[in-house]
């Protein structure tokens, strides 16, 4: 038991009475009822984000992954197909599969051998003539668990452990523009997530991690000291002048939107360093080889997504954020940096530039982790029980892109989060719409 | 450290090494001074220990190659201005106030010596008390360089033991 350890313990918890339109009460960050009922109605029984297809670019190649806190392994099977299947012998329930990433044509279990191909199917059982007839007429369903349902958008590969109610475009709305957004900055469309994931120890709910993404408020405090001892902001932070949107594009999913003010100012990179494009000559050929010269100008002017899928993707700019959560008060942030197939020019600075604002040691979210830990130790207060997230709501504006509102550091995401995780727990929602 | 496959070859010591009571004092008095500097956040003076094609490298594995792989630090010399700064500046809300530090460095070895650089690698562990304690530990790398009368810390890398992670918040220096 330490300081951080402030979960309370609550009896039969009745989350549609702890979200109002403007406000939450604590305790969503705190109970961990209402924790095991996010597990069961959103991690599983909804769409979430499990890995990459450039994470399993060949037959054979796999990553294990954590959803709920169960053990999965998505792998591409020798058909091409990607499979997310239960990492779990189906005999006495060992650990199947124990390292982050490889390749193989079938998992044998180290406690009794046996052993399944990589498309989940019960392959051998050693000394099989020890079992009886009636286990030889089971055997063929006791391959591993699939995912009820996987899709990928994009290259995005999501699962829904549980049969879903919806399809994943279904689920995923107007966020696909998100990931449209992302591709865009790629000459072939596609991108590279195999520079690996920094994993940070998060000390504080799963949802201020993916709240505080979107948030636009925070940055000019929490991170100070980036632009005040390191570099200023990109573009200002006076709503008043500048073009930079928040929107809640539904279904949970939100984002900060530059674009307009970008097109405004009509200059390429402002989002990536403000590089000159002739610093970047093979990549900038290949793009306008790809695209043509307005489409690449446009993608180099407006650049990737600063956009939140829910429940647990964060498209980053040019990195890559999921999280995992551990319990109310810890979660995993896993980043890694978006890539680009054959951009070695790019990438290099890429990856300078997520190590300098990404992770446990960024210049960023070192210090959004940090404010995370505290939160959770103020929440631990039980008065006054509400957290306050009026922010703008009288200057919200519906229109086809969703709720938007021309001040950044409007809670207009964070209220559109809280909406749809009602809607969710509450089962007024499809698990995952 | 190309031929590093693991933090065991990272340990790795080719015959001849000079044995830890050999090493240069003034390299080893070097080393802690370095280490006492990062413990107690005295941030410019750790700053000014570096020199100018400074490398400070914390990678998720000891194979990994930065040009491909992405680490936690993989600081130029520019860039470890700006953590200083950034620590400097009082908003460094993760290091505001300081993380309390004390570090162990052990097992100094010197792996290779050329004209002005000496290349020496210890185990450490890190004793970080801030909500409470946390303890790291790895294994220390370092290019020290002979430079007018004067070293300087041309490289330093940091295998920790738990790279693969998850690792909590790492903003001090390690």
């Amino acid at each position: 038991m330490t300081e951080l350890d402030t979960s309370a313990h609550a009896g039969q918890v009745d989350v549609a009475a702890l979200v109002e339109p403007d406000r939450v009460h604590g305790s969503v960050y705190t109970s961990q009822e209402v924790y095991d009922q996010e597990m069961d109605r959103i991690f599983r029984n909804g769409w979430v984000f499990v890995a990459h297809v450039s994470e399993v670019p060949e037959p054979g190649d796999y990553v294990t992954r954590r959803i709920a806190g169960e053990p999965w392994i998505v792998v591409r099977g020798k058909d091409g197909e990607v499979r997310v299947l239960a990492n779990r012998c189906t005999h006495r329930g060992n650990r199947l599969c124990n390292a982050d990433a490889g390749n193989s044509s079938s998992f044998r279990c180290p406690y009794h051998g046996w052993t399944f191909s990589n498309d989940g199917r019960l392959a051998g059982v050693p000394m099989r003539d020890g079992y009886g007839s009636s286990f030889h007429e089971v055997r063929d369903a006791m391959g591993l668990a699939p995912a009820a349902a996987v899709d990928s958008y994009g290259g995005f590969v999501f699962a829904s452990l549980n049969q879903p109610a919806i399809t994943l475009l279904e689920h995923l709305g107007r966020s696909t523009t998100a990931i449209d957004r992302l591709l865009a900055v790629s000459p072939t469309g596609e991108l590279n997530l195999r520079a690996g994931w920094m994993k940070h120890d998060m000390r504080c709910n799963w949802k201020m991690v993916m709240e505080n993404n979107v948030d636009g408020y925070h940055a000019l405090f929490t991170h100070a000291s980036v632009y005040d001892a390191v570099k200023p902001a990109k573009v200002s932070h006076v709503p008043s002048k500048v073009e930079v949107y928040v929107r809640d594009l539904g279904n949970g999913h939100s984002e900060i939107d530059y674009a307009k003010e970008y097109s405004r100012l009509d200059e390429e990179f402002i989002w990536f360093g403000r590089i000159r494009r002739e610093k970047l000559p093979r990549y900038v050929a290949a793009m306008e080889a790809a695209r043509g010269p307005e489409d690449t100008h446009r993608a180099f002017v407006v650049g990737p997504p600063h956009t939140l899928i829910f429940p647990n993707l964060f498209l980053a700019e040019m990195n890559v954020m999921t999280v995992e959560p551990l319990g109310p008060g810890r979660a995993i942030a896993y980043t890694t940096p978006a890539l680009i197939p054959g951009a070695d020019e790019v990438n290099e600075k890429t990856l300078r530039r997520s190590e300098g604002a990404m992770g446990p040691a960024g210049f960023l979210i070192a210090d959004d982790g940090e404010i995370g830990a505290r939160n959770q130790l103020g929440l631990a207060a039980g008065s006054p029980e509400w957290v306050v997230l009026r922010r703008g709501e009288e200057s919200d504006i519906t229109d086809e892109t969703g709720i938007v509102n021309h001040d950044k550091s409007a809670e207009t995401p964070q209220r559109g989060w809280w909406k749809h995780w009602t809607q969710v727990l509450t089962g007024t929602a499809a698990p995952g719409a | 450290m190309s031929d590093l496959t693991s933090l065991g070859a990272a340990a790795a010591v080719p015959a001849g090494a000079v044995p830890a009571a050999g090493v240069d004092p003034a390299l080893a008095s070097f080393v802690y001074t370095e280490a006492r500097l990062a413990d107690e956040a005295r941030y410019s003076q750790w700053e000014a220990l570096w020199d100018d094609d400074a490398k400070y490298w914390v990678p998720m594995h000891p194979d990994h190659d930065p040009r491909v792989n992405v680490s936690y630090i993989y600081d130029n010399r520019r860039r470890i201005r700006s953590r200083v700064a950034q620590l400097n500046s009082g908003n460094r809300h993760s290091q505001t106030p300081p993380s309390v530090l004390r570090r162990l460095i052990t097992n100094l070895e010197v792996v290779a010596q050329d004209s002005d650089t000496t290349t020496l690698a210890a185990n450490f562990v890190i004793y970080e008390y801030r909500f409470d304690l946390t303890v790291w530990a790895g294994r220390y790398e370092y290019r020290i360089r002979a430079r007018g009368g004067d070293l300087k810390l041309a490289a330093k890398t940091v295998h920790l033991v738990n790279a693969g992670g998850p690792i909590p918040t790492m903003s001090f220096l390690i």
